[in-house]
């Protein structure tokens, strides 16, 4: 192999696992809030990807295209909250599960609805053009991708480590007694927690659209996605979500570049499952855990 | 007391409620095999339909009713039979009921190793491995292209033929498809009133089982649960090889996560605790699902397909928010529970 | 009375050792047992055997390790230090269903009867281990999956009317009183056939007359031939029905004797029954 092949499977391994680190990150949001584990993301992914293009078609700006896209979709992670999730706070863990599964066929009816079978697709981001950096090509997307996936990863780690809201929001998934005492309102939080993750979801969805396409189906596999790299990297921390998405994208992009045809797409999640299955606490607890 | 329990010798009926099932099985058969002879093509074809989703279910109820494992990937066995059966016949030429005996096999065997690995996990994280599994499967045969024909899809696959009749003969579908799913329901129900089935049952968390408990009387759980989980696949399995040989075309984004979430709904709608649940549950959201595409374009115009998905979430939604033993407990309340006794002695 | 710390040199006990030990063994033999949730310390090297036949009562605060005991006895916690035989059997890494069909089983403090089953279907499940039948031959209703299902039925009814509640047996569990539910729970116990039987506050929540029938049930039992382990923390009943007790505090064992021993133990005394119930009984 040489360098500039390397060079460009490690460019679009850094670029997937940016994205599924941040699909991971809204999957932990919700799950380390209020431990349900919301198989709704990818959803709020295709709505994010699929208002943002509709409103650029339509000739809004990209920001404020992307904006719309973003309150749109935070407004149905409350909706998810408030009139489903929240009416069923008492239910069991499964019970959780299988409502957002409930919400997500919903939200993909309406989108095929809206929109219909066709594919969507965006320029890059202000139309940035590709970048030749040794053989290597980068597309105009992919700085996009892995600057806002930063500033999120950033954002995030501020706002939980440093503002009210967000030691709040810790204080709720650590010790949800403990946060109760306190005059936090958990339901408040979880309902924070679906408004925050769902605007995340929104944001990738701007962002990865001009890579891959969008359609009403895209749902499913990102929301997969986000919970393997969440899972494979230790659900617990924000850190292992981060290192499990970075993970998830190497391996793919490593074995896209290894193996012709279509194999990649089986192969990377097929290992992620693997790994799950012997560290089933993720790669970043270490052995202590049992 | 009715009667003098003390003298029972024998499993009372009660234990099996083994007349009244009876009674169902035979009455279901009756009207089953009767139906096609009034109706059209239209009503028919929606009744093989129905026929393979209620068969499915039936697994996932073995598997998550019985066992109280969770699968949101079952699309991935249904297609996993559908393939063989396909590959088996079109690239070796293989007898298509062959085929559909070798893909049970295969798909079961398949079933085995995953679940032996799989349940080495416990609780909400299986549906999410389940869901990847369905992925991978998605992705595998999309790009199996020498052998699947990728996601173009697998075309020509020989119909099943019995006494002259094949499968190109809907009525021919349409027995083949519910006697299956009948004698699947006859298995289902001995199963769940026989040594095994306790077994399952008894460690079913959701239900009120304990794995604990289970354990400590002697279960191995890890084999129970494996066991479920295979013969779930094999059930998925059978309805795949059927469905292959009577639409003759396959292509990958038929077994995907929607499918499988679809057959929870129908298990969850139905009512988990009895194989009945997945006939009811078939039976409301195949009906609704036809009566959306008929009515809803003319009406309201839009997508076809739209309608329907949004129907199954809010089904789902509501049924687990207003019906969380399903439509089944409706049934069950409406029995007489006292006369059942009397009968015993 | 002193605890006898004995530090056991080797697992694998020399042949000839293990063949004189075959007349003597002990049913259930605990050497060492160490048990640590992350720091907190819940056993701290116990030891003590049980020769076959007895009851052996084992009693002592809440907290104090007897239930996290039984739990490394039956296998559902994994064992982190020291040895546990039964038989001439060693448990370690023996998983939970296998130990039971060694021949221990446990009745747990809370029960966990399958509510989603009839009580006979319960007692029935405790007969897991006397048939064979699998899938198959269940989902096809064979004729020998027939019989089995005939013979466990017998038998789970024979363990029902043995606690008296054959008149129950169609029953759903949560129908019950508690104390049934108790007798239930035993029944299911004893359908496994065990030769070894731990029982996890057995007597907590029972009425008067309910705790004078299982007094009875108990003595039965023994005169089967069935070894028993209870744990409690209620101890003037215990003694009228123990062979031996043993008393833990704290994960340590801080006395180990016949009942007459224990009640006039000054650390026992001190340190956990305080003046309180055994003392009116001495009195």
């Amino acid at each position: 192999m040489n360098f500039s092949v390397a060079l460009q499977i490690l460019i679009s391994g850094l670029n997937l696992g940016c994205i599924y680190a941040a699909l991971g990150l809204g999957f932990f949001v919700v799950y380390s809030v209020t431990r349900v584990f919301n198989l709704a993301q990818g959803e709020f992914v295709m709505l994010g990807g699929m208002l943002t293009a509709s409103f650029y078609t339509m000739g809004i700006p990209l920001i404020p295209s992307i904006l719309l896209a973003v309150i749109i979709t935070a407004l149905a992670g409350a909706g998810l909250y408030r009139f489903i999730m929240y009416p069923a706070r008492k239910s069991s863990g499964v019970t959780k599960v299988f409502l957002t599964v409930g919400f997500a066929l919903a939200i993909e009816g309406i989108a095929l609805r809206v929109w219909g079978w066709e594919f969507r697709s965006l320029p890059a981001f202000f139309n940035s053009p590709s970048i030749q950096l040794w053989e290597a090509t980068i597309f105009g997307q992919t700085p996009w991708v892995i600057g806002v996936t930063l500033l999120m990863v950033i954002g995030l780690f501020f706002f939980f480590g440093r503002t009210i809201q967000g030691k709040a929001l810790r204080a709720c998934a650590d010790e949800p007694l403990g946060a109760r005492m306190m005059g936090i309102s958990i339901e408040r939080m979880a309902l924070f927690s679906f408004i925050l993750a769902a605007g995340l979801g929104a944001v990738v969805g701007a962002l990865i659209t001009p890579l891959t396409m969008t359609s009403y189906s895209v749902g499913w596999p990102l929301t997969i996605k986000g919970v393997l790299a969440a899972f494979v990297g230790g659900i617990t921390r924000a850190e292992g979500v981060i290192l499990g998405g970075l993970v998830f994208g190497m391996i793919e992009a490593i074995t896209a570049g290894l193996i012709p045809g279509g194999y990649h797409n089986a192969i990377a999640p097929g290992i992620l499952i693997l790994v799950l299955l012997f560290r089933r606490h993720g790669l970043l607890v270490t052995a202590g855990r049992e | 007391m009715l009667v003098g329990v003390k003298a029972l010798k024998e499993i009372p009926r009660k234990v099996t409620s083994a007349n009244l099932q009876s009674l169902a099985i035979a009455l279901s058969a009756i009207v089953l095999l009767t139906i096609p002879l009034g109706a059209g093509p239209y009503p028919i074809t929606v009744m093989v339909d129905m026929g393979f989703y209620t068969i499915i279910t039936m697994g996932i109820i073995l598997l998550m009713g019985f066992a109280g494992q969770i699968s949101l990937g079952h699309a991935a066995f249904f297609g996993c039979g559908a393939y063989a059966s396909g590959v088996l016949t079109t690239q070796y030429h293989l007898s298509p009921w062959l085929a559909l005996f070798l893909a049970a096999i295969f798909t079961g065997g398949i079933a085995t190793i995953i679940g032996r690995f799989m349940f080495r996990l416990r609780g909400l994280i299986l549906a999410g491995v389940t869901l990847a599994l369905n992925l991978v499967f998605f992705h595998l045969v999309s790009s199996l292209v020498g052998l699947t024909g990728g996601a173009m899809g697998m075309m020509n696959i020989p119909p099943l033929s019995l006494g002259g009749f094949t499968s190109q003969n809907l009525l021919f579908n349409y027995y083949l498809v519910w006697i299956i799913a009948i004698l699947l329901l006859v298995f289902s129900l001995n199963l769940a009133n026989s040594r095994a089935g306790r077994a399952l049952r008894s460690m079913n968390v959701h239900a009120g089982g304990s794995e604990d408990a289970a354990q400590v009387l002697g279960i191995d759980i890890m084999k129970y649960k494996v066991w479920a989980f295979v013969l779930s696949a094999v059930y998925a399995s059978i309805a795949g090889s059927i469905y292959a040989h009577y639409t003759r075309i396959i292509e990958p984004g038929t077994f995907f996560v929607p499918l499988s979430a679809l057959v929870v709904i129908m298990a969850i709608l139905g009512g988990m605790a009895s194989p009945w649940g997945a006939f009811l549950g078939a039976g409301l959201i195949i009906g609704l699902r036809e009566l959306l595409r008929e009515s809803m374009p003319v009406l309201v115009g839009g997508v076809t397909g739209s309608y329907e998905l949004i129907a199954y979430g809010i089904i789902l939604v509501v049924a687990l928010l207003f019906l969380p033993q399903g439509l089944i407990s409706i049934v069950h309340k409406a029995v007489p529970k006292k006369r059942a006794i009397v009968n015993e002695s | 009375m002193k605890v006898n710390f004995v530090r056991m040199k080797s697992a694998v006990m020399p042949k000839q050792e293990r063949e004189r030990d075959t007349l003597h063994t002990p049913l259930l033999k605990v050497r060492n047992v160490s048990m640590a949730f992350g720091v907190l310390a819940v056993l701290k090297r116990v030891s003590f055997s049980v020769p076959r036949g007895n009851i052996l009562v084992m009693i002592g605060p809440n907290g104090a390790g007897k239930t996290t005991l039984l739990k490394l006895i039956s296998g559902l916690l994994p064992l982190q230090e020291g040895e546990i035989w039964f038989k001439q059997q060693r448990l370690s890494r023996i998983a939970p269903h296998r130990i039971s069909s060694l021949g221990i089983t446990q009745l747990f403090q809370d029960i966990q009867l399958f509510s989603n089953m009839s009580v006979i279907e319960n007692v029935m499940v405790g007969c897991h281990l006397r048939a064979k039948t699998g899938f198959m031959r269940s989902g096809l209703r064979l004729p020998s999956a027939r019989a089995d299902e005939q013979s466990i039925f017998e038998v789970a009814m024979s363990k029902l009317s043995l606690v008296g509640l054959e008149q129950k047996a169609l029953a759903n569990p949560s129908s019950l009183s508690w104390g049934q539910q108790k007798l239930v729970g035993l029944a299911r116990a004893l359908a496994t056939g065990a030769e070894l039987l731990l029982l996890d506050e057995p007597y907590s929540g029972l009425l008067t007359d309910e705790v004078d029938k299982l007094n009875k049930l108990i003595f039965e039992l023994q005169r089967q031939g069935i070894t028993i382990l209870i744990v409690e923390h209620l101890t003037d009943i215990l003694m009228g029905i123990a062979n031996q007790v043993i008393v833990l505090d704290y994960g340590e064992k801080i006395a180990e004797g016949t009942p007459a021993e224990i009640q006039q133990n000054k650390q026992v005394i001190d340190a956990y029954l305080g003046g309180g119930s055994l003392e009116s009984e001495r009195g």
